[in-house]
């Protein structure tokens, strides 16, 4: 007999937690799905997020709200330099994208070993008076541990979408994405555009790692498990699309949350692939691909 | 005189063994309309390819108001003026058609206003082109002759010194190449210079100041078009088509 409340509070979990996916997944959006950028250190830079948040919240009792809104700019910088470094080794060169992939192994590796050295492989968790309190509604119980990170991803990802709509940055984003040599027609420079471009989904990495490190605790090796997920909920969502990606990770985290409750946890992890492998099955572009 | 707004001095481009230029010079003069005719093939989009930046000739130099802007990018030439539009029309297919003007409003003119401000202008730029009813649909549910407008008015919006028009006139109908003719003059009439590619004859002919002919990557003539038409060497090319 299924009971009612159970699962109304596996889908309301499900959502919340999906909020929380999208963050962490719109930078793979605008760098994998816009600039053809496979950055699978994207997680590490999520992680990285989270040990700053944790340093700045365990040291000076800073909110992890406001630490990940804080670090953005820095995230931003972090994102151009490394953007810039790929383009003058990697795509200027006209090198195959496989040759990318290992330059980001390399940044995924050496972001990973920074974070043990400098905090070691013990878990680690933020304080804040609100994240222990829930909101009761009736048989579905919210706690603020989810719903935060679940408001704040869906915050972002508007914040983005109208970015991408109504800004001329954006909008050359969007240019690049489709024509980078018909966009240089135009007067704006390919490389400055999609240097903007990876810094912003880097920044959107610190915010993504604050909401992590509030969800759970957590430890060095953790961004590596987020690959996968992330590359699932981007291409599911249509690449490219911000607000796809934030329709595929609720979708995902339902799907997780329900597999989690009725069959246990060891499955959930394998939900997004055997999701993505469906939708890909029918929709070759992905919820939202154009 | 004053010197040329635009000189193409003795380019060569080639692909792979193929020469596609083998030596070209073309020059154009401040406030001109010069017309640029050549058989299919005989590398007139390879030249405008070389002159917006596309692609960097083997030998040979680009002077642009003076400067050899021979090795400067693509996007640098656009804000110095220079703007072209495609044969085959390349729009963002994600924007609408006044989304995409905003983009060279923004960075080949510098416009460096409000995006609401930008779509003002772009809305302008389309009532002259005729297309204003256009402008908040998607390229993608244009029709070939509209797409060519939006493909002028767009190389508009990056408020061009020098315009070339890659074969705008294809696929027009006989009044439609009278409306864009009679908008091309206008600008001309305003400072803007000219290259127009056409196989349009009747719209070269009447526009053009002076045409340039090419054959097989070389000039084999210029003259008015009085003297292109009664040019032998071009009759031969143009009749062994
Ligand atoms: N990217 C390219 N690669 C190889 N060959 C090319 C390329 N672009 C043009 N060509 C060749 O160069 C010649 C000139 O082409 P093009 O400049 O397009 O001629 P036109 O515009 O006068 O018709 C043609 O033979 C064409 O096949
Ligand atoms: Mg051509």
């Amino acid at each position: 007999m299924v009971s009612i409340d159970l699962l109304l509070n596996a889908v309301v979990a499900g959502i919340l937690i999906g909020g929380f996916y999208a963050a962490v997944s719109l930078g793979i959006s605008v760098v994998f799905g816009l600039l053809d950028i496979a950055n699978i250190a994207h997680p590490l830079f999520v992680i990285t997020g989270s040990y700053f948040t944790f340093y700045l919240n365990s040291n000076f009792g800073l909110d992890p709200i406001l630490v990940g809104l804080i670090l953005m700019p820095l995230f931003f910088v972090i994102g151009n330099i490394v953007y810039q470094s790929y383009y003058h080794f990697f795509e200027k060169q006209g090198a195959e994208p496989l040759r990318g992939l290992v330059f980001f192994f390399g940044v995924l590796f050496l972001i990973e070993v920074s974070i043990i050295i400098t905090f070691g492989v013990d878990y680690q968790l933020v304080e804040a008076a609100y994240l222990g309190e829930s909101l009761n509604l009736g048989i579905v119980n919210v706690s603020y541990r989810l719903f935060i990170p679940f408001l704040v991803g869906v915050l972002l990802t508007t914040g983005l979408h109208f970015f991408f709509a109504k800004t001329f940055y954006g909008r050359a984003i969007m240019g690049v994405s489709q024509d980078s040599l018909a966009l240089s027609l135009m007067g704006a420079d390919p490389v400055r555009i999609k240097s903007v471009a990876f810094g912003i989904g880097i920044a959107t990495a610190s915010m993504a790692g604050a909401l992590l490190v509030m969800i759970l605790p957590i430890e060095p090796a953790l961004g590596r498990e987020y690959i996968g997920r992330v590359f699932a909920v981007a291409v599911l969502g249509g690449l490219g699309s911000v607000k796809g990606a934030l329709f595929a990770a609720i979708i995902l985290g339902i799907a997780e949350s329900l597999t989690a409750t009725y069959f246990g946890a060891a499955w959930s992890s394998g939900v997004s692939f055997g999701f993505l492998l469906l939708v890909l099955a029918v929709r070759p572009a992905g919820l939202f691909g154009r | 005189m004053s010197q040329p707004l635009l000189e193409v001095q003795q380019v060569f481009k080639n692909f792979g063994g193929f020469a596609a230029l083998s030596g070209v010079n073309i020059y154009v003069n401040p406030g001109e309309r010069l017309g640029l005719i050549g058989p299919n093939g005989s590398g007139k989009t390879t030249m405008i390819n070389c002159i917006s930046g596309l692609l960097t000739p083997e030998k040979g130099k680009i002077i642009f108001e003076g400067n050899d802007i021979t090795q400067m990018t693509p996007h640098h030439r656009a804000r110095a003026g220079i703007m072209r539009t495609f044969q085959i029309p390349k729009p963002f297919n994600s924007m609408t058609v006044v989304e995409n003007l905003c983009i060279p409003l923004e960075y080949a003119a510098e416009h460096k206003t409000s995006l609401s401000v930008a779509e003002e202008e772009a809305r302008k730029i389309l009532t002259l082109i005729g297309i204003e009813a256009l402008g908040d649909l998607k390229p993608t549910g244009l029709t070939q002759v509209d797409m060519r407008k939006m493909e002028l008015a767009r190389s508009l919006a990056g408020r061009p010194k020098l315009l070339i028009l890659d074969e705008v006139m294809a696929g027009l109908s006989g009044s439609e190449v009278d409306e864009i003719l009679e908008i091309l003059f206008k600008l001309n009439e305003q400072g803007i210079t000219i290259i127009m590619i056409e196989h349009v004859m009747r719209a070269v002919l009447g526009f053009s100041k002076r045409i340039s002919v090419l054959n097989t990557g070389l000039n084999i003539a210029e003259g008015t078009p009085d003297e292109i038409l009664n040019n032998p060497e071009v009759e031969k090319v143009y009749l062994g088509e």
